[in-house]
């Protein structure tokens, strides 16, 4: 486990920090969900994460796990269920490093 | 059940070290502040009290000639007594969004239209201190004030170095603020010991020590201007903020030989120095030392002294320490509290600490941010979450900000145990109440579930 350590390079590190933050332009299954051409990665999760809380997705039973609707399955790899833990993981997907 | 290397534990020990210790010099600071500006605070009081009359929104806009049309309109209509005051109040509303060339043509125009006006130092000093922030790198608008200043019959005092000094200091111009007391030096208004002192102050924040000792230096051998005992003060406080120990207790000696006998602010900022230094022994040193020499400590003292003792793993005296504070008469606030609670916690006593939370509240002291944050801390190292959680909902209650440290112990600690989703209300809380960066809380959850995913792979969560 590494947090206070890694956080405190990340937010140092521009590179890292620019991969947070960055605009980035959209594939085109994301950019119907978010609505608009460019997100970041950052703003892309709280999108995510509010549209999860506003559509009550969480299971009742088990409030770590989120049953996708149709729309979100279309940009969690189709998956019908998802575990909150890997939500930022399966959302970087969508945010590929940039090549060189 | 997952593991935690112990690299990490000494680093989040290690943050939460840093905590109290602000809070400490906080209050500390507020006392240096409190004792020393007190006659400087009265000069500036007479010199330009227009500050509380200023009458803000006057002027919609920069624009000279709207600004003359205005004061016309005032002279005409004779609403309010045209006297000095008033004169300087507009000036000084004027000044606060225009240029210094501007301001000045306005006064020359006030001058003009309304004779029975005559401008004093104040009316000056408002233009100086303009001149003093205005954009250009050298000293040319200063000069020119100045200039003005002088052709109107009125002699640059120990005020206007002041004003210059503190205005240009407010901009991070220091170097510039040292050539113009120089300078003025040189012209028959010397500095005081508060432009002095506060110039010392700045310098030593952004400053090498070299250079700060060669302009105390050349004040002494050029201007005769010696360091009094609150330079030593301020001085101390910076080699000490720097660990720099033993240039502390040469400055001690100095002081000494100058005649100066060391206060209980010069006792409390070494005290402070050997804080940041865990060193618990020398702490009590210190505060025998101010025994011996019949100072007699004050709340700060033992503030320290406790926070000292508690951050080197002594509580059990700093206990002690808190017990000999009150049979002297001062009441332990929450700084005093706070340091306790850290040590305890330290100790791995979580409970305890959370008892000393009762403690201090059925004595009418009220807990701050800091003690919340230090509580659940070290709740949640000592794996009481359900302590912690309950803790959590007194601090969302009240709208107390979580800290980095304690945000990402509280973090982990949910995601250990599986609670996820509750890991994420906790980093919406952080969002929303603004107790962090998005980025920075943002961070420490992605991280945290990352290390979780690597961990249910490998087996070791239940």
């Amino acid at each position: 486990m590494l947090p206070q350590g890694v956080k405190k390079t990340i937010t140092d590190n521009p590179k890292k920090l620019a991969n947070l933050i960055d605009l980035v332009n959209l594939p085109s299954t994301l950019r119907e969900f978010v609505g608009q051409s460019q997100i970041s990665r950052l703003g892309c999760f709280m999108r995510v994460w509010s549209y999860i809380k506003t559509n009550n997705l969480q299971d009742p039973n088990n409030k770590n796990v989120v049953n996708c609707d149709k729309k979100l399955k279309s940009i969690l790899m189709g998956k019908p269920q998802v575990e909150l833990d890997e939500l930022p993981a399966l959302i970087k997907l969508h945010f590929p490093k940039a090549p060189k | 059940m997952g593991k935690i290397p112990p690299s990490l534990r000494s680093l989040v020990s290690a943050n939460s070290l840093i905590r109290t210790p602000l809070q400490t010099e906080k209050s500390q600071r507020h006392h240096f502040l409190k004792k020393r500006p007190s006659r400087k605070q009265q000069r500036k009081d007479s010199d330009d009290s227009l500050e509380t009359k200023r009458i803000p929104s006057l002027f919609k806009s920069p624009e000279l000639s709207e600004a003359k049309e205005l004061f016309n309109s005032f002279i005409s209509t004779k609403k309010i007594p045209p006297d000095r005051p008033f004169h300087n109040s507009l000036l000084q509303s004027y000044s606060l969004m225009s240029t210094v060339d501007d301001s000045i043509s306005f006064l020359h125009h006030m001058i003009k239209t309304n004779p029975s006006f005559s401008p004093d130092h104040a009316t000056y000093h408002i233009l100086l201190s303009l001149a003093c922030k205005a954009p250009e790198s050298d000293l040319s608008p200063v000069h020119k004030t100045l200039n003005l200043m002088k052709n109107a019959g009125f002699e640059p005092n120990q005020g206007t170095t002041d004003i210059a000094v503190r205005s240009l200091c407010s901009v991070n111009r220091v170097d510039d603020a040292v050539e113009l007391v120089k300078e003025l030096s040189l012209k028959n208004s010397p500095p005081d010991m508060y432009t002095y002192n506060f110039l010392v102050k700045c310098l030593c924040k952004c400053r090498v020590l070299s250079t700060v000792y060669g302009f105390v230096d050349e004040m002494r051998s050029s201007f005769d201007i010696k360091p009094n005992l609150y330079t030593y003060t301020i001085l101390i406080d910076n080699v000490c903020n720097t660990k720099n120990l033993r240039e502390a207790t040469r400055l001690v000696s100095v002081l000494n030989e100058s005649g100066f006998k060391a206060d209980c602010f010069v006792y409390n900022t070494i005290m402070k120095g050997y804080c940041m230094l865990s060193k618990g022994s020398e702490v009590i040193g210190v505060y025998k030392k101010m025994k011996e020499e019949g100072v007699e400590p004050d709340l700060v003292t033992y503030n320290t002294l406790i926070f000292g003792l508690s951050k080197s793993g002594r509580v059990v005296e700093a206990k002690k320490y808190l017990k000999i504070m009150v049979e002297a008469g001062h009441f332990p606030d929450a700084v005093t509290y706070t340091s306790l609670m850290n040590g305890m916690c330290r100790k791995g006593d979580a409970l305890d600490s959370l008892a000393l939370l009762e403690e201090m509240e059925t004595r009418g002291c009220s807990p701050n941010s800091c003690t919340y944050n230090t509580l659940l801390h070290g709740l949640c190292k000592s794996r009481l979450l359900e302590k912690g959680i309950e803790l959590y909902g007194m601090m969302k209650e009240g709208g107390v900000k979580l800290e980095t440290a304690s945000y990402a112990t509280f973090v982990r600690a949910l995601c250990r145990v599986g609670r996820v989703a509750e890991a994420y209300e906790v980093f919406d809380y952080a969002v929303e109440s603004k107790s962090l960066t998005d980025v920075a809380a943002y961070t420490t959850l992605e991280s945290t579930l990352k290390w979780l995913r690597k961990a249910k792979e490998n087996g070791n969560m239940v």
